[in-house]
């Protein structure tokens, strides 16, 4: 199997460049062209497991600096999907994260077979714990740290897909996105973890990605069953507490973080709520790693 | 208040309960509903025919009856 690690940086560059590649994560193909060297730089850093692939593609993606008269003082970034532009362009600086977010809004906008939580999940013993939590509550430091040092399977750090035919946990490994203070915390944390360069003043502060563990990406086919729902909230200096929730509350709550829970109507509902049924609901709140990891490691 | 009440047609009353709550799928307006045992009770007597005019012109239920109509589950006939 051919992997970007193959490649060296200037092959994966001159790759980019021209016919670009066929990014395998997960279920999903990606054909990515750039020309632009820090999406090559992250692409080298953080995707040096995944496989390259030939043939279809679910998304075709171009990073491209666009031709305006900006370009000279202040260079910009612009994502392509199928050739168009879907979103505002942005510093060049902020080139490769704006690949992360351009395929996360590919995979919750079209894998419309999944039901789709905006959620960090990790797994252990075949079963998974999911982490559904707005931006702010500390849940991609805790799936960094669970994955890091925990010794959980990183599924995904932002998209959560339940298989609405089956009932399982489809993984989607690829970088963890650290915002703000959460990127010191996870480099003291995790020392072994490999980071990209810090980003500044994008929408979301200052982002980093951390490379996935390689065993979750060469384990990217075997999917999960949902055990636990565990929405948490980081408050600095508390110590753990676990209440657990109702399931009707889970459900709600998990609705509400879903992307397309409205759009697939009464299949939506029914995947949501047999992950319900299977799955134990808790209202978490950590101010420690340690102590937070303990818990995980606790769950019945 | 009428004192007869049916489902609004197309209403299939999916719905999943949990320790005397319920979650339903409202068929027709795509929103989730969150509802006590009595309301989701209510909402089956009315599909079965299973409850009589005397007991849907109780003031004890009128409130009730008029909640789920708002939430367009039930209609008067």
């Amino acid at each position: 199997m051919t992997t970007v690690g193959s490649l060296t940086r200037t092959q994966l560059g001159e790759r980019l460049a021209g016919s670009g590649i066929h990014l395998r994560t997960g279920h999903f193909t990606t054909l990515l062209r750039s020309p632009i060297g820090s999406v090559a730089d992250g692409i080298h850093l953080l995707y040096n497991d995944y496989p390259l692939r030939e043939g279809f593609a679910d998304f075709h993606l171009d990073l491209v600096r666009p031709v305006t008269l900006r370009r000279w003082v202040r260079p910009q970034v612009t994502l392509l999907y199928d050739g168009r532009s879907m979103f505002k362009p942005l510093p060049l600086d902020q080139a490769f994260p704006m690949f992360e977010w351009g395929l996360n809004w590919c995979v919750s906008s079209r894998a419309n077979r999944y039901l789709i939580v905006h959620a960090a999940v990790v797994e252990k013993g075949g079963r998974a714990a999911i982490l559904p939590a707005p931006p702010g509550s500390g849940k991609s430091t805790l799936c960094a740290a669970l994955v890091g040092r925990g010794g959980w399977r990183l599924l995904s750090d932002e998209l959560t897909l339940l298989r609405l035919d089956e009932g399982v946990l489809y993984p989607l490994p690829r970088p963890i996105s650290l915002k703000n203070a959460s990127i010191a915390v996870i480099r003291d944390y995790v020392p072994g973890s490999v980071m990209s360069r810090a980003v500044t003043d994008t929408v979301k502060g200052t982002v980093a990605h951390v490379r996935a563990p390689a065993d979750s990406v060469a384990r990217a086919s075997e999917t999960a069953l949902p055990a636990w729902v565990v929405f948490p909230r980081f408050e600095a200096g508390s110590s753990v507490t676990a209440e657990p929730m109702p399931p009707v509350e889970t459900f709600m709550q998990l609705a509400q973080n879903c992307f397309n829970y409205s759009l697939l109507g009464a299949e939506g509902f029914t995947a949501l709520a047999d992950l319900v049924e299977r799955s134990q609901g808790y209202r978490f709140r950590y101010g420690v790693l340690d102590e937070a990891l303990a818990f995980f490691d606790s769950l019945p | 208040m009428a004192s007869s009440w049916r489902l609004v047609p197309g209403q299939a009353l999916l719905h999943r309960g949990w320790d005397d709550a319920f979650v339903l799928y409202n068929d027709l307006s795509g929103d989730t509903h969150l509802l006590s045992d009595g309301a989701m009770a209510m909402l089956i007597a009315l599909r079965d025919g299973d409850v009589t005019p005397d007991e849907l012109a109780a003031p004890e239920v009128a409130e009730l009856l008029a909640t789920l109509r708002q939430l367009d589950l039930i209609e008067p006939c």
